[in-house]
């Protein structure tokens, strides 16, 4: 084609229409999915032009959470390019990261990152270092959740638990993810059966997290009793594609999963292209209030003369009456805590009623977050991880990111009677001081692998001015062999004040030639060494253990000093 | 160094001679020499002799700051060359936009292929509504307001 055919400024017709498809993919570089979006919405032809295989794999790569190379292999068991686009834009891009909460203070460390068509999110448990390191050694670590990607680009969500002594999956619903969230919750979902055509839902919604603890609590823990389902042996395991023997298993299981999620406990017996009677993952909101340990739902509507179409009616004047009753007791001061318990259980009937059915949910939301230094401050009642603000090293900030190591030097030597060492994770974060007169580094611990933790999870374990070196010199002659370039002057945990409260005392950060970090403090001796983690990596290579209880698997709300992760396998 | 010139005919026949090292930030004109397309003219069949000679005021200009005493790899030329690149880009309409970025793609030169491509994703698409992509392109509206609401529907899943 000439180029000189191209239609003159004067013409009508779109320039756009006139470029060649691989031209067209090229600026797509450029573009993201809501453009691509737009542009198939302007016109029929400009439509068919950019919804091929060809756009949408640039798009894929433009999401940048999976390498080029990943792409193609996922599209085997994925409808198309924009299929898959669609996960890991949706739900592979917000949530990939490091996930944390307070509880058990030795650290509860998740990290969420891309499975075999999945994302796979795996708690790293606290552990011991052995003789071979970090990064040789295999770190143990235990399913959290599993979010898989369907044919169509659709998620299917499974909780891992242990029910007994056997692993469970809990499937459930991704019910929402905003695009920068940084809590993730794990809800119960109403839901209704099926919409009558142009039935508006102007329900107002009830949310789950407006509940009284004990109320959430009760719901997840009678919702993930009823919809778990034993995991397969094929199933447990083995979650990532390490070599290219694993892909027919990794398959099979992924079909096997998909399946769980459509038919419930009778998936075996199913085709995945099997027409679905009623959706297994769901427990009757009726059902559920019985469970409570109340009546009828229906009945008790019946006592007070309602039907069931006017049901959310009813329990929005019976709100209102109630709110009435106790802004009026305010004032009289009387009556108080009977009002609340029926507030209570108005609360979670109105959230019931809002479906037919409840189901177990996840949601990634965006919400305000206060920190202190680097570390969220965390609800205590709420069923939630809290996404770690994890940088990645730029210019003026070469040390950001997530670090590992332990105590002694040298580093990595063990002894016969101590054969391992406690894993320490630390994110390293920038920050100026109070009165902005300096930048200081924080190394804020996420994790320790000792058996009695003795600070809080999300301390500092030092924290260091960028702009003062140390006159400090390394306290050890064998050096083992490594060359010194920089050093900062700081200070490092001490006892303090009980717990919560931890000292300092006045220590040096050593940087490394071959990129170590050394935080030595000044009195005692005492060496931290640091290496930087390729956490992605040492979780494939790992080795996976079985999970806790479905619920505390997701958030141990309970506080705990001592590791709740891998109990008995301490004890030998 | 010797300047060897060389001689570039557009489709319609306009005649530019340029230096060696200016045509040659575009990789076909090496093929078109050794293919020995022609004695000393190299005829351009794709591209009209407005765009040619858009296409070399862009590589003189980017020969000239390669040459300049190694200046061309400090900041400050950098960011002259990307202004320069922006003016550029700035006057031509949307035609001669899309002109140059077939002729850049048939010419193969890399950087302006992609200062084009650029060009057009942020100035016509990025960041628009569809109301604005149609009426910066031209594009009429063909769809049935039902058509576009199952459409919108389909891709609901990016605009959240």
């Amino acid at each position: 084609m000439k180029t000189s055919d191209l239609p003159s400024e004067s013409s009508d017709a779109c320039l756009l229409l006139s470029l060649p498809e691989d031209v067209l993919a090229l600026i797509s570089r450029f573009l993201s999915p809501i453009d691509i979006c737009n542009l198939s919405l302007c016109c029929k032809s400009l439509c068919s032009l950019v919804d091929s295989e060809r756009i949408w794999i640039v798009q894929c790569e433009v999401v940048k959470v999976l390498p080029l190379l990943e792409i193609v292999q996922w599209r085997i068991g994925i409808s198309s390019y924009k299929a898959l686009c669609r996960f890991l834009a949706e739900v592979m891009k917000p949530l990939v990261g490091v996930w944390v909460h307070q509880n058990p203070e030795l650290g509860n460390v998740v990290h969420v990152m891309p499975g075999f068509l999945s994302l796979v999110a795996c708690r790293i448990i606290p552990q011991e270092v052995g003789p071979l390191g970090i990064q040789e050694g295999r770190v143990m670590w235990s399913p959290v959740f599993e979010i898989i990607c369907g044919f169509d680009g659709s998620a299917a969500f499974f909780l891992h638990g242990r029910d007994g002594e056997c692993s469970s999956l809990y499937p459930g619903f991704v019910m929402g993810v905003e695009k920068s969230c940084n809590v993730l919750l794990l809800e119960v979902e109403p839901r209704r059966e099926k919409r009558l055509c142009g039935e508006v839902d102007n329900d107002v919604r009830f949310s789950f997290c407006k509940l009284a603890f004990s109320d959430r609590r009760k719901l997840l823990e009678i919702v993930t009793g009823r919809v778990g389902l034993t995991q397969p042996e094929l199933s447990s395991g083995k979650l990532f594609r390490c070599s290219k023997d694993d892909e027919a298993m990794l398959l099979e299981r992924r079909t096997m999963l998909l399946k769980m999620h459509k038919f419930g406990g009778n998936w075996n017996h199913m085709k995945l292209e099997d027409g679905l009677c009623y959706d297994p993952n769901q427990v009757d909101s009726n059902e559920l209030w019985k469970s409570l340990g109340y009546g009828d739902m229906e009945d008790e509507n019946q006592i007070h003369g309602t039907q069931r179409k006017g049901f959310s009616k009813y329990f929005k004047s019976g709100i209102k009456h109630i709110l009435r009753r106790s802004s009026s007791s305010s004032t009289s001061k009387s009556s108080s805590s009977s009002t609340s318990s029926g507030i209570k259980r108005l609360n979670l009937q109105s959230f019931l009623s809002s479906g037919d059915f409840v189901g177990l949910s996840v949601k990634a939301s965006k919400t305000k977050l206060s920190s202190y230094k680097g570390w969220p401050n965390m609800h205590e009642t709420r069923f939630a991880l809290y996404k770690l603000p994890v940088k990645n090293p730029v210019n003026s900030q070469e040390y950001a990111g997530l670090w590992g190591g332990t105590f002694g030097w040298p580093p990595g030597k063990c002894t016969e009677e101590k054969p391992g060492k406690a894993l320490f994770l630390v994110m390293l974060t920038y920050e100026e001081s109070q009165d902005e007169s300096e930048r200081l580094l924080i190394g804020t611990k996420i994790l320790e692998g000792t058996h009695y933790v003795m600070h809080p999870n999300g301390s500092a374990m030092f924290v260091v001015k960028i702009g003062s070196p140390s006159f400090e010199l390394f306290p050890f002659d064998d050096t083992n062999g490594e060359d010194f370039e920089h050093s900062y002057a700081g200070e490092g945990i001490a006892k303090g004040y009980g717990f919560r409260y931890p000292g300092y005392k006045p220590g040096s950060l050593f940087v490394t030639s071959k990129g170590l970090l050394m935080f030595v403090w000044k009195e005692t001796r005492v060496v931290l060494t640091l290496q930087r983690l390729d956490l992605e990596d040492l979780l494939k290579k790992g080795v996976c253990v079985s999970p806790l209880p479905p619920c505390l698997n997701f958030t141990y709300l309970t506080k705990s000093h001592t590791n709740v992760f891998t109990p008995g396998r301490r004890t030998s | 160094m010797s300047k060897k010139n060389i001689v570039l005919k557009s489709s319609n026949g306009i005649i530019f001679e340029v230096e060696e090292a200016v045509a040659l930030q575009s990789e076909t004109i090496p093929y078109m020499i050794e293919d020995d397309c022609a004695n000393d003219t190299i005829p351009l069949a794709n591209v009209t002799g407005d765009i040619l000679a858009l296409v070399i005021e862009y590589c003189k200009k980017h020969v000239v700051v390669a040459d300049g005493d190694g200046g061309g790899s400090s900041s400050s030329s950098q960011e002259d060359l990307k202004n320069w690149d922006a003016q550029f880009m700035n006057d031509l309409d949307q035609s001669k936009i899309f002109n140059l970025l077939l002729a850049a793609d048939f010419l193969n030169i890399k950087t302006l292929f992609d200062l084009t491509c650029q060009f057009v994703a942020d100035t016509m698409i990025k960041g628009k509504s569809v109301e604005e992509v149609r009426r910066t392109l031209n594009i009429e509206k063909d769809y049935t307001s039902e058509e576009e609401a199952k459409a919108r529907q389909e891709n609901e899943w990016a605009f959240k």
